[in-house]
């Protein structure tokens, strides 16, 4: 047999399409739904809190691929007509662009059953494409061996660290949530708003002789650790976390001005399997948050939920922290980055 | 001692000092007893490194990781030799523009690659499989095979081949018993480059990380953005102590000295 050129395409085209089909998703082959979580802990509570029940209602299997919402997104936009993930997890904002890119289907009761259950803001912030089902807050966490008095306030954070009282650990620009829980919060507890952000960025013009900045919240508990910062803006949940493991020297306060809830938001991709819905219902009933919020020490969004003694007194009540206009701060952020880099650099 | 010679020896300590004092502190964390990473350590522990095998992404990642390192490796070396070997000797302005254009993920940032492969591939129907990933791992994992032979390559007089086909020997047999032999200090060097580029990858890996298909630099980014026990620094160390073991047997086997000579 002579190989000539056309053979030669031909065979190619077939051993590229053999190779191709190879890698379609598990999903496309039978009741296999693709979920996502973040690493560690994360990832076994999202495994025995929803994954279990899901397979053990509907004899379905879920995998759990782990990363971060860009890296979701990104995968879903690359395969719109047959995304790799059932159910991603998501930011705030990241959600409100997947919302608005109309890359997500709309989450409503016949569908969610649970969804009753959800503060309806929560659902309005995701555009109706998506729901909060966890939050944290941002506020102060401190140094108890060195930090008697902490301030209570974001306006007293600010005077004490700007006069010297402190050095204050603030989570720097390259952290992809610090232009919500740290400068819409600090800005708004200013007096500032979406449009005027000036408050923010003259507080930190008075504090910068006393900051230090961390990329990552274990940079955080590092400069704490090391003594190189008393007091820092950071997140109640992973405060609680450290004192979980053995730390006891760390405490968290939620200023009064009250700080901003750092959600994370559920949706499902447009042409993912409808098995997605049963495992979002699982994801919103209250039993299964409840178990969550126990091992992650962060709130949950079913108001149904009822925390054990021990967790009801770490979680900061909805009431009690204020939620960011994501998708007004969507439309600005990149201006706010603009800004900061410009006047802070970090 | 002079004094010249003497700030000399003080700039090396503290220099040496400088670079492997981070190392030593990430070692001496995974010994650990704490369930947080601090130093000093209050006491000794082997947990974190047991945590490693108990937690299954890491196991099931490094063994991914693994095997897509060792097929772009493989498949830099298939195709990169022979372009390398053609480059090397080839005169026209082509073969310069075939060689820029193939050592160009070097200069290109990876996080770009990343993100339009992921595009590129889904388009074609290759999705998030493991085939995406080793054709993309091998299209960043070719510069450095490129690379390696054509310098190797370059300083073999072509006198040597001419020689052996002018004694009569098939244009395979001056490859397998001339030519071969005289790279193969490129090749290996080639191939070390390759697979840590391959292993230790990030921002290719990501765009392309599911279920199935997750790396162990993956994991463990999406491990440490949630998780503060000092299970990392155990991997680290040990990832340290198989990069110390793989040099030491390749020293023995083949010696360093020599793939360094190709570089």
């Amino acid at each position: 047999m002579t190989l000539n050129r056309r053979r030669f395409l031909g065979t190619g085209a077939a051993a590229t399409g053999l190779i191709g089909l190879s890698g379609l998703p598990l999903r496309a082959q039978n009741r296999v739904l693709n979920v996502t979580a973040y690493g560690g802990v994360w990832e076994q509570a999202i495994r025995d809190c929803f994954v279990a029940p899901f397979e053990a209602k509907t004899g379905a299997t879920a995998t759990v691929s782990l990363g971060g919402p860009a890296q979701w997104l990104a995968q879903v936009e690359a395969n719109p007509e047959n995304p790799p993930l059932d159910v991603l997890i998501m930011t705030p904002d990241l959600a409100v662009l997947a919302a608005e890119g109309d890359l997500m289907d709309d989450f409503t009761v016949e569908k969610l059953p649970n969804l009753a259950k959800i503060p309806q803001e929560f659902t309005d912030a995701c555009l109706g494409k998506g729901t909060y089902f966890d939050y944290g807050v941002g506020g102060i966490t401190y140094n108890t061996q060195v930090v008697a008095e902490p301030p209570r306030s974001f306006a007293a954070f600010v005077d004490r660290v700007a006069a010297g009282e402190f050095i204050a650990s603030v989570p720097s620009i390259s952290y992809g949530p610090t232009t919500i829980f740290f400068l819409w919060a600090l800005n708004n507890a200013l007096g500032g708003d979406v449009n005027n952000v000036d408050p923010f960025f003259a507080a930190m013009e008075k504090m910068k002789g006393n900051l230090v900045y961390w990329a990552g919240p274990n940079d955080f508990f590092n400069h704490l650790a090391s003594g190189e910062a008393d007091l820092g803006i950071y997140f109640d949940g992973r405060t609680w976390n450290h004192v979980d493991e053995g730390v006891d020297w760390i405490d968290f306060l939620n200023p009064e001005e009250g700080g901003a809830m750092t959600a994370v938001a559920i949706q499902k991709p447009k042409n993912a399997s409808d098995l997605a819905w049963d495992y979002l219902n699982e994801v919103l009933d209250a039993g299964n948050q409840a178990k969550f919020a126990e091992i992650l020490n962060y709130g949950v969004t079913n108001t149904e939920v009822v925390y054990s003694e021990k967790l009801a007194a770490r979680v900061t009540p909805l009431a009690e922290a204020n939620l960011p206009p994501y998708a007004e701060i969507a439309r600005v952020r990149n201006d706010w980055v603009d800004r900061w880099n410009r006047e802070i650099g970090m | 001692m002079r004094l010249t010679d003497l700030l000399l020896w003080a700039f090396t300590v503290a220099f040496f000092t400088f670079m492997i004092l981070p190392i030593v502190v990430v070692v001496v964390i995974s010994f650990t007893e704490a369930g947080y990473a601090a130093f000093p350590i209050p006491g000794w522990s082997l947990k974190w490194f047991a945590r490693i095998f108990e937690y299954e992404p890491f196991m099931d990642s490094l063994q991914v990781s693994l095997l897509l390192a060792v097929t772009a490796t493989v498949a830099s070396c298939l195709l990169g030799i022979p372009a390398a070997l053609y480059l090397s000797r080839a005169r026209s302005g082509w073969a310069t523009a075939i060689t820029t254009f193939l050592l160009s993920p070097l200069s290109m940032p990876m996080i770009v690659i990343g993100f339009a492969s992921l595009f590129f591939l889904s388009w074609l129907g290759f999705g998030l499989s493991f085939t995406a990933l080793c054709i993309v791992h091998t299209v960043i994992c070719l510069p450095y095979v490129i690379r390696t032979v054509t310098a190797v390559y370059r300083s073999v007089p072509p006198a040597y081949e001419e020689a052996a086909l002018i004694l009569g020997a098939s244009r395979i047999t001056t490859f397998r018993e001339v030519t071969l032999p005289l790279i193969r200090p490129g090749i290996a060097a080639g191939c070390l480059f390759s697979f840590l580029t391959s292993f230790d990858n990030l921002p290719v890996s990501y765009f392309f990380g599911s279920a199935q298909t997750n790396t162990l630099p993956v994991v463990m980014l999406a491990y440490m953005e949630h998780q503060f026990d000092p299970s990392i620094a155990a991997l680290s160390t040990l990832q340290l102590g198989m990069a110390v073991i793989a040099l030491l047997v390749a020293d023995r086997l083949y010696g360093i000295e020599k793939m360094t000579v190709a570089t």
